[in-house]
């Protein structure tokens, strides 16, 4: 299921440093977990490598940004939506198993939800709140040329 | 054997408590959360550390034991990053997250973090997504 809910910004030289970018992500640890491999299946190495590349912003979940079906997947939603993050590649794992054990395959990562910032995973729910927390969240985004609706949030505050 | 935790005070985390580092009294919580409690003090040594079973919250029968939240403060997590800590979390409990564990919250933070700042935020409200689900995991 995709989210293409678009707004008005840019991606810009990310889009384009994501394409030509050669190394790999420092996550892809070596899986060893079984099922889902191998074909062409919606849960091999290949296929969903090509779903964590597709977009800078690329969240696996449970349900969808308009209806999560899970806490921990909608506080990604949530925390995303804050940042005024609309437009990104959420993906429903309730609806395809092999896929579902694909990701945790790929990322070596037994959750859901996951979320890959430029083809890298950077964590679960816990991660992504603890990033909003402590700023680093709008420096990654700062990083696929993303502008945080937050940093606009507080330049408002400072003009009452 | 674990350390003496350095901090006594009530734990800020919501929930049924279950236990605490250097206090518990054996018998608190079911046998999974046992579990954890030991592969975690096992594995990392904290100096604090809180299981919290959140089963109930996620409409599971008491003693259903299915999601759990964890708090570890531990040097072993000094100059990692969130992503490393994460994972030595998961991997003590790697045979639990195969099975019977569905969910685990994690917080782990260094005995300086932790005394900076002995707070933990509550986990997110469940959205009922484990009565959708038509397969476990």
């Amino acid at each position: 299921m995709r989210a293409a809910v678009r707004t008005g910004w840019r991606i810009g030289a990310a889009a384009a440093a994501l394409r030509s970018r050669a190394g790999r992500p420092l996550s892809q640890a070596a899986g060893e977990g079984g099922g889902a491999e191998g074909g062409g299946g919606s849960g091999s190495r290949e296929a969903v490598e090509r779903l964590v590349r597709e977009h800078p912003v690329v969240v696996f979940m449970k349900g969808s940004p308009e209806q999560p079906l899970c806490g921990f997947s909608n506080a990604v939603v949530q925390i995303l939506r804050l940042h005024g993050v609309e437009d990104y590649r959420a993906h429903d794992v309730l609806q395809d198993p092999d896929l579902r054990q694909g990701i945790k395959n790929y990322s070596n990562w037994p959750t859901i939800p996951q979320v890959y910032l430029n083809g890298e995973f950077v964590g679960g729910c816990d991660i992504l709140l603890q990033m909003h927390q402590n700023g680093d969240l709008v420096e990654e985004l700062k990083k696929l040329g993303i502008r945080s609706a937050l940093l606009d949030a507080d330049k408002d505050q400072e003009k009452k | 054997i674990p350390k003496p935790p350095l901090s006594c005070s009530p734990s800020p985390m919501r929930g049924p408590l279950l236990a605490a580092a250097g206090g518990a009294m054996g018998g608190a919580g079911g046998p999974l959360a046992r579990t954890i409690r030991a592969k975690l003090t096992a594995a990392l040594q904290p100096t604090h550390l809180e299981v919290r079973d959140d089963s109930p919250r996620h409409g599971g029968p008491p003693g259903a034991e299915t999601h759990f939240g964890v708090l570890v403060v531990s040097g072993r997590f000094a100059g990692l990053p969130l992503l490393q800590r994460h994972r030595l979390v998961h991997e003590a409990l790697r045979a639990e997250l195969a099975g019977p564990l569905h969910a685990l919250q994690v917080i782990a933070r260094t005995p300086q973090q932790w005394q900076s700042d002995p707070h933990a935020p509550p986990p997110p409200p469940c959205l009922g997504g484990s009565k959708r689900e038509q397969r476990r995991r």
